[in-house]
């Protein structure tokens, strides 16, 4: 053991929901350090915030959703959190977006109704609160869409995507242009340094403007500036004369890497501190409490002690959960016990595709106050919780900003009333 | 229904049926060769990749043994394209009868099998993944073998003597004149129309569907009881080696390095229907913990994809004292003008990967004796397109070929390095708008991520380049979401749950293809 180190709060993980968590705690006033193995879901994810995009089906007003979501799955993460936790994490988002590195760039919308925001390959994703630079490609908006793409970009296919917006019934079509890139596989990020360039974008304008059609908003792929995406956009859309949005596509994402940086700044902003490349490998607890954990990085250990942890490593996505060969289910981290693991012998998974697969809900087993169960001074945050499908509600970012949020409140509160008691 | 004619019409594609129609074609034959779905898609497409040394069986079945080296030379130099040069080992373990080994090197020695001994250290040294308690080991040249690439490269070379080739074209009837077969009626799967089929001789080789084929055509008593194996794709190369236990050939003795994975087998259950392709979860863990006798750790190496391919077993249900079969022969050839007095009509099935070519020539001899010709067969001879330079692939190919044009070309599958070129070229020459049989013939989607990345790209390139409505494209994405899904649910664990949870959030949620408009 190379160091003990004491905190008033250990967040472990830094995707969504550990940074919300954290960033929080430090606003606080809570001396909070995050520890994680690498950056999380926010480079994979789009980054919009979706809030709850089915239930089944497509929900147009989510603040009603959750309200029927709750009242029919208690053991839901959104009835833990309490719907009305809900609006306020958007709230602090929003205002910690606008108060961010990134100047100008802002998230657009709430809970009163979800954006519908035509994916890459033509669907239309619900979603509540969005970056300003994808909020005009609302389905629902009368302008003709005219979706660009480059053959560079392997990741993005405006053919496809705007053959299944007609199909919805959305006036579309496809326009290709060449990207000025000297080779045939582009890296998304890389591509979106380059649209921080004003000359790049001139370019793009000056190739694209004559092939647009009057009346006609341009969809383009989430690429759009890394360091000024405010600036960018709102300067291809004078440039062109017209609306222009983002539609997310695969990994890397780059709307996602701007959040990071956003919630990264807040929190040192706030005096925060987060390790990445510090994974957390043991815990040593007492009682029903978690008195420190135990991190490996760079070769060597650092025990990080603190009365509050906060659990945010996510799913089996980002390996907070994990089935092992033997088939046992397990918290790679603290080893909390889990709730929503199918029992011996049912099945985990079922042959179709889209259907609910048994292992879906699994997460740390927590209380009515997000407690983990079996560690009092444990709060779990984020996709590490039990009973949501994320992916297939259109729920994760909601779930993670809410839940983080909320954990950091409590957290304060507990701290709070412990003072106030000493 | 239009009608085609043809001198020899062969009913399945696999590497039987397909060696059957390159060996016709090179002996100058008009053919017609079909399958209901796409080549090898069936048993041929569906094992572990071995070219057996015959090893495995020179204790338990000489004859088969002699069959398989002498056919494992012939195909290393027909077939090299399609052939990694792997080699093989025999390994004793502290598992298996300490006894088997000296019987296996005399079993070796008395059928032919090249087989030397070597020190259990220089195994080790090879292949330092394996089971460090070997006692004993020994060298022979087994090899892989990529199925498809064999298949297609023998429907090509067909074709290109004139053979047409017609998969997802299914037999819905036979037709029977009198005392001889003279063709049989085909249904396309995709379209429905139907075709008929007038042939001179007309060759069942449909494997373990053998039997189906039979009673269409009026034949009693071709009895095929499926066998079926599982067999588990682990990612990496565990061994670069093919590596067998040395005992009494029984379930999950060999893991074949092949492309970029390693494949464990196999099993055998009997089953009633050729088309059940159900996973139990008892033989996914019997397999795994034999994986583990072999080379330990193998558990916490990454399962890819687990899949099952069902062995025709042929029992002659009208067997009789004059029957000549050669019981010990793993493959059978019906004459049914001789067993049945059913004319122009004959039944090949058994058999294994590795003599699909001696099968094809034993066939298109019975073919040839039938109709009163003699056309020498010039299989063993006659380098498949693609293998004329008599060169094996290697693993390091495609990077390769990459790294030339690194600048140039689009990884589009980056597991098993699918350039886009290459993609396009496929699915232009291919005409499909199934992306599993583009998967056939370049592995697209076959690496660690099953697809996560490549699926919306190829997508996206199959519907710019065969102009697809966005109901077919969506089919297509959705379809091949699917098939990869099979082979990855009932082995979910460890990272590979990861990916497919990654998947998930990609294609649920980023794409959100569960919401494409109807």
């Amino acid at each position: 053991m190379r160091g003990e180190l004491h905190f008033d709060a250990v967040v472990i993980g830094a995707g969504m929901a550990g940074l919300t968590a954290a960033t929080r705690l430090a606003e606080g006033g809570a001396r909070v350090c995050v520890l994680a193995k690498g950056v999380g879901s926010t480079h994979l994810a789009p980054l919009t915030i979706d809030v709850l995009g089915y239930a089944p089906d497509c929900v147009e007003h989510p603040e009603a959703a959750l309200a029927e979501l709750v009242a029919a799955r208690p053991d839901h993460p959104y009835a833990l959190i309490g719907v009305d936790a809900v609006a306020p994490a958007l709230q602090w988002f929003a205002s910690c977006v606008a108060d961010g590195p990134l100047p100008g760039y802002r998230y657009v919308g709430g809970l009163e109704r979800n954006h519908l925001l035509p994916s890459a390959v033509g669907a239309a994703r619900p979603s509540a609160l969005v970056p300003e630079t994808m909020a005009e490609g609302d389905v629902r908006a009368h302008e003709p869409i005219a979706v660009v793409g480059a053959r560079v970009l392997r990741d993005f296919h405006p053919a496809l995507c705007a053959a299944n917006l007609e199909k919805g019934g959305r006036a579309a079509r496809a326009v290709e242009v060449e990207l000025a890139l000297d080779r045939a596989d582009a890296n998304a990020l890389g591509v979106a340094r380059r649209f921080d360039d004003a000359d790049f974008r001139g370019a793009f304008a000056a190739q694209l403007a004559p092939r647009l059609r009057a009346g006609e908003r341009v969809g383009v792929p989430a690429l759009l500036g890394v360091r000024d995406p405010h600036g960018a956009w709102t300067d291809l859309q004078r440039r062109l004369g017209r609306p222009v949005f983002e539609i997310p596509t695969l990994p890397p994402s780059v709307p996602g890497i701007r959040v990071f940086e956003i919630l990264r700044s807040a929190l040192r902003a706030a005096g925060g501190r987060l390790i990445l490349g510090s994974e957390v490998v043991g815990a040593e607890r007492s009682g029903g409490r978690v008195v420190s954990v135990r991190a490996h990085a760079a070769g060597h250990d650092v025990r990080y002690h603190a009365p509050w942890f906060v659990l945010a490593t996510g799913g089996f996505a980002s390996g907070g959960l994990a089935l092992a060969s033997d088939w046992v289910t397990r918290d790679t981290v603290l080893g909390l016990p889990l709730r929503g693991t199918p029992g011996e012998g049912e099945p985990r998974f079922v042959a179709g595709y889209f259907d609910e697969q048994p292992m879906a809900r699994v997460g740390v087993a927590v209380d009515a106050g997000l407690r983990a169960e079996g560690a009092e001074n444990v709060l779990v945050a984020g996709a590490a919780l039990p009973g949501a499908i994320p992916w297939h509600e259109g729920s994760g970012e909601g779930i993670a900003l809410a839940s983080g949020h909320r954990a950091a409140s409590a957290v304060l509160e507990a701290a709070g009333a412990g003072a106030a008691t000493a | 229904v239009t009608t085609l004619t043809t001198d020899v019409l062969v009913i399945g594609g696999g590497a039987t049926g397909s060696g059957v129609a390159w060996d016709a074609a090179l002996r100058g034959f008009d053919v017609v060769l079909v399958d209901r779905l796409d080549l090898a898609e069936g048993t041929s497409g569906r094992f572990h990749g071995l070219l057996h040394s015959g090893g495995r069986y020179a204790v338990k079945d000489p004859h088969a043994a002699e069959e398989c080296i002498a056919e494992n030379v012939i195909l290393r130099r027909v077939a090299a394209d399609c052939i990694e040069d792997t080699g093989g080992f025999f390994v004793t373990t502290q598992f298996d009868d300490p006894e088997y080994a000296d019987r296996f090197a005399a079993g070796c020695e008395a059928t032919g099998v090249p087989c030397e001994e070597i020190p259990a250290a220089e195994a080790l040294r090879e292949e330092p993944r394996l089971n460090p308690r070997i006692s004993r080991a020994f060298r022979v040249p087994d090899a892989n073998i990529d199925a498809w690439k064999t298949v297609w490269s023998m429907a090509r070379g067909a074709q290109e003597r004139g053979a047409r080739v017609l998969p997802y074209h299914a037999v819905v009837g036979i037709h029977r004149d009198g005392d001889e077969v003279t063709g049989a009626r085909l249904r396309d799967a995709r379209t429905g129309e139907e075709t008929d089929v007038q042939a001179r001789v007309t060759v069942n080789a449909s494997g373990a569907w053998a039997e189906h084929i039979a009673d269409m055509a009026g034949i009693e008593g071709v009895r095929v009881l499926p066998g079926r194996g599982i067999m588990i794709a682990m990612n990496h190369r565990l061994v670069n080696t093919v590596v067998n236990r040395c005992q009494m050939p029984t379930d999950g003795d060999i893991i074949v390095p092949i492309r970029t994975v390693s494949v464990i087998g196999t099993t055998d259950v009997h089953t009633d229907d050729p088309d059940d392709h159900t996973v139990h979860q008892d033989e996914v863990d019997a397999m795994l913990e034999d994986g583990e006798r072999l080379v330990p750790g193998f558990k916490q190496a990454r399962a890819l994809r687990v899949w099952t391919g069902v062995r025709p077993l042929f029992e002659d249900a009208k067997a009789s004292d004059t029957d000549t079969r050669d019981v010990t022969r793993a493959h059978a050839l019906l004459d049914h003008s001789q067993r049945d007095g059913v004319g122009r009509f004959v039944t090949i099935t058994g058999g294994k990967l590795t003599t699909f070519r001696l099968m094809a020539e034993e066939t298109m001899d019975l073919v040839c004796r039938q109709l009163g010709e003699t056309r020498p067969c010039t299989t063993s001879t006659e380098p498949l397109p693609g293998s004329e330079s008599g060169e094996h692939y290697t693993l390091g190919e495609r990077l390769e070929r990459k790294e030339e044009r690194l600048r140039e070309d689009q990884l589009i599958c980056e597991c098993e390095m699918v350039s886009r070129d290459r993609l396009e070229e496929t699915m232009r020459r291919h005409a499909t708008t199934n992306l599993d049989d583009i998967r056939r013939q370049l592995r697209l989607g076959m690496g660690p991520c099953q697809g996560g990345f490549c699926i919306y790209r190829a997508t996206g390139i199959l519907h710019g380049i065969d102009g697809l409505s966005a109901e077919e494209a969506n089919g297509a994405l959705l379809g091949f979401l699917q098939e990869r899904w099979k082979g990855t649910w009932p082995i979910l664990y460890g990272d590979q749950l990861r990916q497919a949870r990654l998947d998930d959030w990609i294609f649920q949620g980023v794409l959100d293809v569960g919401h494409l408009p109807r």
